[in-house]
C-alpha cells in the first residue's frame, strides 16, 4: 500500500450530479405539534416516512406538508423529545401531535470526526456538552468555559487579561512539543485549542471532546493529545427565530492586593534590607541619584526641620479600575424543506481591570444550506472575525513614597534608570494588536444511492496578524537602551483543507447493520511573517508611524509551508442493536516528517456491549441504559516545526570594514534568556518522526429510570513514545541540540461523571458533576539521561526550576531542603559554601538528585484531581444555575511569597521567626520548598439567577429571560489571599494579570 | 442540472520540503560571495556575549590579581574569583563550547572553499588562511582553559560525528602550529578591521611557541611532551621577529589612550580585535564588556562621555592597582579614579567622586574598554583585542631573553609608559619574570593574566603567596564542563 502511495499520483473525480423528480398527485397536511405540559414547540423536523417531504414547525409549533394520497406516516422528530411516528389516514388534514420528553441523552448526537453518531452507539469515549449550557459567564473564547464542564479536559487560564487565552489538556500532558487538543469547527482542523478566538461562543450548537484512541484515531497523527469538535448553529427546518442576546458585565479585582499602605513600613524594610546587605540605607534624607529620599523621621513627622512627607501613593488606584465590558450578539435561523441558514453577529467588548486595557472583537457567522435536488445538498459556512487587543498588564506594586507625577506633570522617575512607572507605561508605550480571521467552507453532500452519501468539502482559512509596538526612550528600559523602539510585526497564515469522504449506512436483515466511512483529505498551510524594527528615533512623537526615520532598521520575514496528506477509514458494526463494534485508522503524510518517516499510519478499535439490551435485562426496567465500552489503538502526534529534519543555514552579522557583513553558516536561535541563550541547532535528523500514543480505555454508561440518574465512568491508560524533543548533545560539536524521537511518558486516569433530576415537575432540581484522576509519569527522558530541565534558569533562583525525572511526573520541582532560618551565626551555606549569616534561609542539601549539590524533589505542579459540580434549580418563571470548578493536591512555586505583608514579619533580631529570612537586598536565593504552596482550591464559579417572561406575553417574543451571572465569586484555597491559585501548567506563579471578581445582568430575547 | 468538478490531488513531491529563506549546504559555497560570507560568519562568534564581549573576559580576569567580582554578584563567579571551580560552574559551558562552535564554522571554511572554482586564488588563499588562524585561535584557547579536549578538523554534520575523544595537548599544539604555519604562508598582509592577517598569524604563532617554551622551562603542568625549551624559545623569536622587525603594517602607537579609541579601531596595534560597533542589534553585534568594569552610577567620565550606569559586575583589585609605578602611564591615563556629575540624570551638573581602591562598592576601574561616542544606552562599539603590537613586542623580549634585542624590546613598552629602562645585567629567569610582569600591566584586563600566570607555573607563587587569594581548585586546568561530560561518553 506505501509503495502506491509513493508512485503514484492520485486523481479523484468528483462526477456528476444527476437526480430524477417523480411528480404525482399531492395532498396537504397541517397540524400543531406540542410538548406534554401543551405547549407547543416550534423547530419540529417532520419528516414524510418513505418519502422526501419534510418540514418544520413555526414559532407557533404549526406546519403545513405536502403529501402523496394515500396513508402516509409522517416522522416528528425533536432534540430531547422522543421520536414519534404518527399515521394519517388517506383522508385526514388536520393532526394534533404531542411528544414526549426523550430519555434524557440516548437519542443525542455526538460529532465524532467525519461524521456523527447516536451517543448511545458511540463505543468511544467521548465527552459533550450543548452550547446551551456554556453561555452562563462572559468569555471572549469558548475554551474558557469548558472549565469543569467534561471530564478528562483540563482548562487552565491563568491570565485576567482581557482576550487572554487557556492552556488546554486532555487526559494530562503527553508530549513535550506540543501537548494541546486539535481544534476541529464544522469538520474543518483549525489547529491548537487555547484561544478558539474566532467562533463566538453564543454561535456553538454542541462540543464533543474526542478523548480515546478509537475516537480520536480518526485525526490520526494530529490526534495523540485529543480532538475538540465544535459544532455552530445550522439552522432548524420550519422555524424562522431571531435572538437578540446581551450581557454586560463589572470587573472587580478578584483578591485584595498586599501592598505597602504606611510609607513610613515600606522605607524601613528598605533601609534594612540595604543594611542587612552592607550597602548604605537610602531612607536618610539625602539625594541618591537624582531623588531625594526622605528620613524615616521625616517619614513620620518628627522630624523637627522638616514637615512630615507628604507622598502616599496608592497605586492600585491609580492602575486598577472597575470596568465595564459588553457583549452582544443578534442572530437569526430557520429554514424550509430545501433551505436552512443561520445567520449571526457578535460585539464583544472586554475592558481589563488595568487601565488603558481592553480587548474588542467582532465576528460574523453564515450558513447557508441549499437542496439541489433531493438527494444532493450544497452548502457554505463562513466565519468572519476581527479582534483588537491593546495596552498591558501593570504592576501596583511600587514605592508608595514616591509620587506618580512630578510638579511639572511629568512621570516620577526614581532615579535616572527607573522605568517602572505603570502610568507611563500605560499612557504612552504603544502595544496593540489587530487580528482578522476568516473561516470558510463550501460543500457537496450527494446520496448516491441508498444508504451511501459522498461529501466533499473545500475550506480556507485565512488568519491575519499585525503587533504594533513602540517603547519611547524614558518609558521602558528597551526604549532607553535604543532610545525609542518601534516594531512592527505582521503575520500571514493561509490554511487551504479539501475533504472527500463516503459514507455508507445500511442495515442487513434485521440483526447486522453497518456504518462505514473512507476518504481522502489534504491540506497545505502556509505562514508568512515580517518583522520591522526601527531602533533609535529623533523624538517619540510618530511612535512606530515611520520606522524608515529610526537611526538603525531591522527587517526579518519568513515563509513556512506544511503540507499534510491523509487517507481516512472507520467502520462500525452493530449485531442485534447490543454488540457494537469500531475500526478506526488513518494513514498520513507529512511534510514535516523527516525523508526517512514520510507516512504514518494509525490504527484502533473498539467493542461495546449494550447489556441493557440484553433479554434477562428486558424485566429490570429501572435500567435505561448500560453500556459497558473498551478500546484501544494509536494516535500520533506531529508538533515539528517545519524544516527540522534538514540542514539549513542562519545568518549573523560582524562588524569589519567600517560596516556589518553578514555571514551564512550553520543556525542558532535565541531561547529569550539573558545569557547562554544561543541554541545551536542545525544539525539534521532525516528520521524525525511523529510521537505515538497507544491508549487502552475502558468504561461503562449507566443510566437508571428513564435516564432520570446517569452515570458515565472510564479508566483509561496513554502510553506516548518516541517523544519529539531537542537533544542535547555534546558541546565539543559546535551544536547545542539535534531534534530527536525518544522517551516516554505515561498518563493513566480515572474520569467520573453523574447527572440526576433530582425533582422533575414545576420546580425541578437536577444536580451534575464530574471528577477528573490523572497520573502523568515520565517514564523515560530519552538519550539515556535520567533528568533533564524543563525552561531556562530562573534569574530568581539561578537555576531551571521544573525538570523531566524519570520516574517522576513532568515538571516537578526541584530545590533545596527549607530547614528554617539560620539563627546562629558560623554555620555555612551549603549551596555556595558561602558563609551562613543570621536571618538567611537554612538549606538541607546532599539530596538524591545531582543537581547543584544535591537537590531534592519539592513539589509536583500536576494536581491529584480536579472536579466540577453544579446544580440548578427551576420553579415558576425563576432558575438558578450554581458551578463549581475546583483542583486538588498540586503545587505551587510562589515567586511572590515574600510580599509587604511578609515583609514586615520578616527575621529580625527581635523577631527569630523560622518562617521568613530577613530582608536583604542582595542575597541570592536558590530554589527551596520555603517558596511551595498548595495549589488547590475550590471556586464558586459561577451563580446564574434568570427569570424568564411567559411565551408570547408581549406578542412577538417568544422567549425573554433576563438573568443575573457572578463570576469568580468566591475561592476557597490556602494559597497566599492575595493572589488567584490558578496559575500556569509548570505551576511557577510569580505575578499575573489579575482575575477579576465579574457581575453580568444578561437578556436573552427571542422573536 | 450537473456540475462537473474534477480536482487533482497531490502525489509524492507535495510533502517534500523546500525551504524558504533559508540556504542549506547544497546551494551555498559556490562563489566568492559565498565564501567570504562564510568567513564572515566564522568571525562573528568572536564578540559574542559568551565569548570575547563578556563570557571570556569573565573567565580569565576573575581568577587573577585584575579584578574580582563585586559583592552579590553570582555564585559562579565568586567561585571563580577563588579559584574554586567545578564542572558546574556556568561560566565554563560556554567557554567550551564557543570556541567549538567558532572550530565548527571555520571547518566549513576550511573544507568547502577550496574546492569553489568561481572565486581569485588570492581571494581564495586568504580566506583559507584566516579561517586557519581562527580555528588555530579556538583551540589555543581551549587548551590553555582545558587542558586535552576533543580535536575535530572536519565539519560536523551528523549525529554520529558529535563524540569525539580528548586528544592530547600535544596534538592539539601540533594542530594549531600546523594550521598557523600554513596559514602565514597564504595569508596578506591588508589590514581589514575585525579580521586577521599575515602579520597577526605570525604573532599568535609566536604566541604559542612563548607559551611552549615557558610552560616546559618553567615545568608547568601538562607539558612533559615538548622537548626542547630553547627550540621553542627560539621558534617564538623567530615568529614574533617578523612581525617586530619584519613588517611595516603595524607597530607601537606612541598614545596609550588612542588604543582604545573607538574612533581609532585601525590603529598600528590592533592586530587583532572582536569587532563590535553600537548600531549591532544585539549583545554580540555591540558590547556591554565596558558596563561590567564601570560603577552602577550616573556620571561622566574625565573625557566627557556620559555613561548611563555600568553594571559594577568587576572591582578591580588593590592586587594589581598597587603594583603599578605611581607614574606608570598605564595607570596615570588607563585605570579611572575619578568620576564627574555623579548622579546626573542627564545634562545637569553633579558631584565630583574620587574612587578608592579600598572602597567596598565603587573602585577605580580600567578605561581600555570604554566608547566615547556612547551614546545612552548599553551600547557600545568597545572591541575586545585578541593580539595587539605590544603583546608580541614582549613575546619577542621574553623569547629573546635578556639579550640587546629583548632589553630594546621591553624598553620601548617601559618607555611609552613612562618608566626607565630594566635594570641591565638580570639573569635569564630574572629576565623572564620581568617581562612577564610587564605583560600583567600592558595587558592588565585583557584576558592574558591567568594563561601568563599559567605557562610561567605562578599560579601560586603570585596569586596565593603575593596577593593572598585562595585557590581550592586545580589552577592550571579548568575541568571540562559538565554539560559537556554528561553527553559525551567518548570523553
Amino acid at each position: 500500500m506505501r509503495k502506491y502511495f509513493y508512485t503514484t499520483c492520485m486523481c479523484i473525480l468528483l462526477l456528476w450530479f444527476s437526480a430524477i423528480t417523480a411528480y404525482a398527485q399531492q395532498r396537504q397536511i397541517t397540524g400543531t405539534v406540542a410538548d406534554q405540559d401543551g405547549l407547543t414547540l416550534p423547530g419540529v423536523s417532520i419528516k414524510l416516512k418513505g418519502g422526501t417531504a419534510q418540514t418544520g414547525t413555526d414559532n407557533q409549533g404549526k406546519f403545513s406538508i405536502s403529501v402523496p394520497a394515500g396513508e402516509n406516516t409522517l416522522v416528528f422528530s425533536f432534540i430531547g423529545m422522543q421520536t414519534k411516528e404518527v399515521k394519517a389516514g388517506p383522508n385526514q388534514t388536520k393532526i394534533q401531535v404531542t411528544l414526549q420528553n426523550a430519555p434524557r441523552d440516548l437519542n443525542e448526537v455526538v460529532v465524532v470526526g467525519y461524521g456523527t453518531a447516536k451517543k448511545r452507539d458511540v463505543t468511544g469515549s467521548v465527552g459533550s456538552i450543548k452550547g446551551s449550557d456554556l453561555i452562563k459567564t462572559p468569555a471572549a473564547s469558548v475554551d474558557a468555559l469548558l472549565q469543569g464542564k467534561v471530564p478528562g479536559l483540563q482548562v487552565i487560564s491563568s491570565s485576567g487579561q482581557p482576550g487572554s487565552g487557556s492552556t488546554i489538556r486532555i487526559r494530562g500532558l503527553g508530549s513535550r512539543a506540543d501537548a494541546n487538543p486539535l481544534v476541529v469547527v464544522d469538520g474543518l482542523p483549525l489547529g491548537d485549542a487555547g484561544n478558539l478566538k474566532q467562533i463566538n461562543p453564543d454561535d456553538i450548537e454542541s462540543i464533543d471532546v474526542l478523548k480515546d484512541a478509537s475516537s480520536a484515531a480518526i485525526y490520526g497523527s494530529r490526534g495523540a493529545n485529543g480532538v475538540i469538535m465544535v459544532t455552530t448553529k445550522k439552522g432548524k427546518l420550519g422555524t424562522s427565530r431571531i435572538n437578540f442576546s446581551s450581557l454586560t458585565t463589572l470587573s472587580t479585582l478578584g483578591n485584595k492586593l498586599d501592598v505597602f499602605h504606611d510609607p513610613v513600613e515600606a522605607a524601613t524594610i528598605d533601609n534594612q534590607a540595604r543594611i542587612n546587605a552592607g550597602i548604605a540605607p537610602l531612607f536618610i534624607g539625602q539625594n541618591y541619584g537624582g531623588t531625594y529620599y526622605p528620613s524615616l523621621a521625616e517619614l513620620r513627622g518628627i522630624d523637627p526641620n522638616k514637615p512630615k512627607w507628604a507622598t502616599n501613593t496608592d497605586w492600585a488606584k491609580l492602575v486598577y479600575r472597575n470596568p465595564v465590558s459588553q457583549n452582544y450578539t443578534l442572530s437569526a435561523d430557520g429554514g424550509n424543506e430545501k433551505t436552512k441558514y443561520a445567520i449571526s453577529g457578535n460585539y464583544y467588548n472586554e475592558q481589563g481591570l488595568a487601565i488603558k486595557n481592553g480587548y474588542q472583537k467582532y465576528a460574523g457567522h453564515v450558513y447557508l444550506e441549499q437542496k439541489l435536488k433531493p438527494n444532493v445538498t450544497l452548502g457554505t459556512n463562513i466565519t468572519v472575525t476581527q479582534t483588537q487587543n491593546y495596552g498591558q498588564g501593570l504592576s501596583a506594586d511600587r514605592s508608595i513614597i514616591f509620587p506618580a507625577y512630578n510638579p511639572d506633570g511629568t512621570y516620577f522617575h526614581i532615579g535616572s534608570n527607573d522605568f517602572g512607572n505603570p502610568l507611563q507605561i500605560a499612557n504612552e508605550v504603544l502595544n496593540k494588536s489587530k487580528t482578522i480571521d476568516f473561516l470558510g467552507t463550501a460543500f457537496v453532500s450527494w446520496d448516491i444511492i441508498k444508504g451511501l452519501n459522498l461529501r466533499s468539502q473545500l475550506s480556507y482559512t485565512y488568519g491575519n496578524a499585525v503587533n504594533d509596538n513602540y517603547q519611547p526612550r524614558d518609558a521602558t528600559s528597551t526604549g532607553y537602551l535604543f532610545q525609542g523602539y518601534g516594531d512592527i510585526n505582521n503575520y500571514n497564515g493561509n490554511h487551504l483543507i479539501n475533504e472527500n469522504y463516503l459514507t455508507y449506512d445500511r442495515d442487513f436483515g434485521t440483526k447486522h447493520h453497518i456504518n462505514v466511512v473512507a476518504g481522502y483529505t489534504q491540506e497545505t498551510n502556509t505562514v508568512r511573517t515580517s518583522d520591522l524594527q526601527g531602533h533609535g528615533f529623533v523624538n517619540d512623537v510618530l511612535q512606530n508611524e515611520n520606522m524608515a526615520s529610526a537611526t538603525t532598521q531591522f527587517i526579518n520575514n519568513g515563509l513556512t509551508k506544511t503540507a499534510l496528506q491523509s487517507f481516512i477509514g472507520r467502520a462500525n458494526y452493530s449485531f442485534m442493536g447490543r454488540y457494537l463494534f469500531t475500526f478506526t485508522g488513518r494513514a498520513d503524510g507529512s511534510s514535516v516528517f523527516g525523508e526517512n518517516h514520510k507516512w504514518a499510519f494509525f490504527p484502533s478499535g473498539a467493542v461495546a456491549w449494550k447489556v441493557n439490551e440484553e433479554a434477562f435485562m428486558k424485566n429490570i426496567t429501572q435500567v435505561s441504559e448500560f453500556k459497558i465500552r473498551g478500546s484501544y489503538g494509536l494516535t500520533g502526534n506531529q508538533g515539528i516545526s517545519p524544516y527540522q529534519s534538514l540542514a539549513t543555514l542562519g545568518s549573523y552579522k560582524y562588524f569589519t570594514d567600517g560596516g556589518f557583513q553578514t555571514g551564512y553558516g550553520p543556525p542558532y536561535y535565541n531561547d529569550g534568556s539573558n545569557v547562554n541563550s544561543k541554541v545551536f541547532n542545525g544539525l539534521q535528523n532525516k528520521s524525525l518522526k511523529w510521537e505515538t500514543t497507544r491508549q487502552l480505555d475502558i468504561g461503562f454508561d449507566l443510566g437508571l429510570l428513564n435516564q432520570r440518574f446517569t452515570l458515565t465512568a472510564d479508566y483509561y491508560y496513554k502510553h506516548t513514545t518516541d517523544l519529539l524533543r531537542q537533544n542535547q548533545i555534546a558541546l565539543s560539536s559546535g551544536f547545542s541540540v539535534i531534534e530527536v524521537n525518544d522517551g516516554t511518558i505515561d498518563n493513566r486516569g480515572l474520569e467520573l461523571t453523574a447527572n440526576a433530576q433530582v425533582l422533575t415537575g414545576k420546580f425541578s432540581w437536577n444536580v451534575g458533576g464530574n471528577i477528573s484522576f490523572n497520573r502523568n509519569k515520565v517514564i523515560a527522558i530519552g538519550g539515556g539521561n535520567q533528568i533533564e530541565a524543563n525552561g531556562q534558569d530562573i534569574e530568581a533562583i539561578r537555576a531551571p526550576l521544573n525538570y523531566y525525572i524519570n520516574g517522576q511526573p513532568a515538571n516537578v520541582f526541584l530545590g533545596y531542603k527549607f530547614d528554617g532560618i539560620v539563627q546562629t551565626p558560623g554555620g555555612t551555606n551549603p549551596v555556595d559554601g558561602s558563609a551562613a549569616t543570621v536571618g538567611d534561609i537554612k538549606y538541607v542539601a546532599g539530596g538524591p538528585i545531582a543537581v547543584g549539590q544535591g537537590e531534592y524533589v519539592i513539589g509536583n505542579p500536576n494536581p491529584k484531581f480536579y472536579y466540577g459540580f453544579n446544580t440548578s434549580f427551576k420553579y415558576s418563571s425563576f432558575d438558578l444555575y450554581v458551578q463549581f470548578y475546583g483542583v486538588q493536591g498540586n503545587d505551587i512555586f510562589n515567586f511572590s511569597k515574600f510580599t509587604p505583608s511578609a515583609q514586615l514579619q520578616a527575621w529580625t533580631p527581635d523577631n527569630p521567626t523560622n518562617l521568613y529570612p530577613s530582608v536583604n537586598a542582595t542575597r541570592v536565593y536558590y530554589s527551596s520548598n520555603w517558596y511551595v504552596q498548595s495549589g488547590s482550591y475550590l471556586r464558586l464559579q459561577n451563580v446564574n439567577l434568570g427569570y424568564t417572561l411567559k411565551a408570547n406575553l408581549v406578542k412577538g417574543i417568544s422567549n425573554f429571560r433576563i438573568y443575573f451571572s457572578g463570576t469568580n465569586l468566591y475561592t476557597f484555597t490556602k494559597f497566599s489571599p492575595s493572589f488567584d491559585p490558578e496559575v500556569g501548567e509548570n505551576g511557577q506563579f510569580g505575578g499575573n494579570y489579575r482575575k477579576p471578581r465579574q457581575y453580568s445582568l444578561g437578556l436573552n430575547a427571542s422573536f | 442540472m450537473a456540475l462537473a468538478t474534477t480536482l487533482t490531488l497531490g502525489c509524492k513531491k507535495q510533502l517534500e520540503e523546500k525551504p524558504y529563506g533559508f540556504l542549506s549546504t547544497t546551494n551555498f559555497y559556490k562563489t566568492e560571495a559565498d565564501a567570504n560570507s562564510a568567513l564572515i560568519y566564522a568571525y562573528s562568534i568572536l564578540p559574542d556575549l559568551d565569548y570575547y564581549s563578556r563570557n571570556f573576559i569573565v573567565l580569565t580576569e576573575l581568577p587573577t590579581e585584575d579584578v574580582a567580582a563585586a559583592s552579590g554578584k553570582s555564585a559562579d563567579e565568586m567561585l571563580l574569583d577563588q579559584l574554586s571551580v567545578t564542572a558546574t560552574n556556568g561560566i565554563l559551558a560556554p567557554a567550551y563550547q564557543f570556541p567549538y562552535v567558532g572550530i565548527n564554522r571555520a571547518n566549513l571554511v576550511i573544507k568547502y572553499v577550496p574546492n569553489i572554482t568561481a572565486i581569485a586564488a588570492a581571494s581564495k588563499n586568504e580566506i583559507l588562511g584566516e579561517a586557519l588562524t581562527l580555528r588555530a585561535l579556538h583551540y589555543f584557547n581551549l587548551v590553555r582553559l582545558f587542558g586535552a579536549v576533543p580535536l575535530h578538523t572536519d565539519p560536523v554534520d551528523d549525529i554520529s560525528q558529535t563524540n569525539l575523544k580528548k586528544s592530547p595537548m600535544k596534538d592539539i599544539y601540533d594542530q594549531i602550529i600546523a594550521d598557523l604555519t600554513k596559514a602565514t604562508g597564504i595569508m596578506d598582509q591588508t589590514v581589514r578591521m575585525g579580521r586577521v592577517n599575515q602579520v597577526g598569524a605570525w604573532g599568535l604563532l609566536s604566541k604559542v611557541y612563548l607559551t611552549l617554551a615557558s610552560a616546559k622551562a618553567s615545568g608547568s603542568p601538562g607539558y612533559d611532551f615538548v622537548t626542547s625549551a630553547d627550540d621553542m624559545y627560539t621558534n617564538a623569536k623567530t615568529w614574533a621577529d617578523k612581525v617586530v622587525n619584519g613588517q611595516t603594517v603595524y607597530g607601537l602607537d606612541p598614545n596609550l589612550v588612542a588604543i582604545y579609541d573607538v574612533n581609532k579601531k585601525l590603529g598600528p596595534e590592533h592586530l587583532f580585535d572582536a569587532s563590535v560597533d553600537r548600531l549591532g542589534v544585539d549583545e554580540g553585534q555591540y558590547s556591554k564588556l565596558p558596563l561590567f568594569f564601570m560603577p552602577n552610577l550616573n556620571f561622566r567620565l574625565p573625557n566627557g562621555t556620559y555613561v548611563p550606569g555600568g553594571f559594577n559586575e568587576f572591582l578591580t583589585e588593590p592586587g594589581i592597582y598597587n603594583s603599578f609605578d605611581a607614574a606608570d602611564k598605564r595607570k596615570t591615563q588607563l585605570i579611572i579614579s575619578i568620576i564627574y556629575d555623579v548622579g546626573d540624570a542627564g545634562g545637569n551638573k553633579g558631584p565630583t567622586q574620587i574612587l578608592s581602591i579600598t572602597d567596598s562598592y565603587y573602585r577605580p576601574f580600567s578605561n581600555k574598554f570604554n566608547d566615547s561616542g556612547w551614546q545612552t544606552g548599553q551600547q557600545t562599539s568597545a572591541n575586545t583585542p585578541i593580539l595587539r603590537f605590544s603583546d608580541v613586542l614582549l613575546v619577542y623580549a621574553e623569547a629573546a631573553g635578556p639579550t640587546t634585542d629583548g632589553y630594546a624590546a621591553v624598553n620601548r613598552i617601559r618607555a611609552r609608559a613612562g618608566l626607565g629602562n630594566l635594570p641591565p645585567g638580570l639573569s635569564v629567569t630574572q629576565f623572564r619574570d620581568a617581562v612577564i610582569q610587564e605583560r600583567s600591566w600592558e595587558l592588565s584586563f585583557e584576558g592574558n593574566r591567568l594563561f601568563d600566570l599559567r605557562r610561567s607555573h605562578k599560579m601560586e607563587s603570585v596569586l596565593k603567596d603575593t596577593y593572598g587569594k585562595t585557590i581550592s581548585g586545580d589552577p592550571y586546568y579548568f575541568p571540562i564542563p559538565q554539560a559537556e561530560v554528561n553527553k559525551n561518553p567518548n570523553l
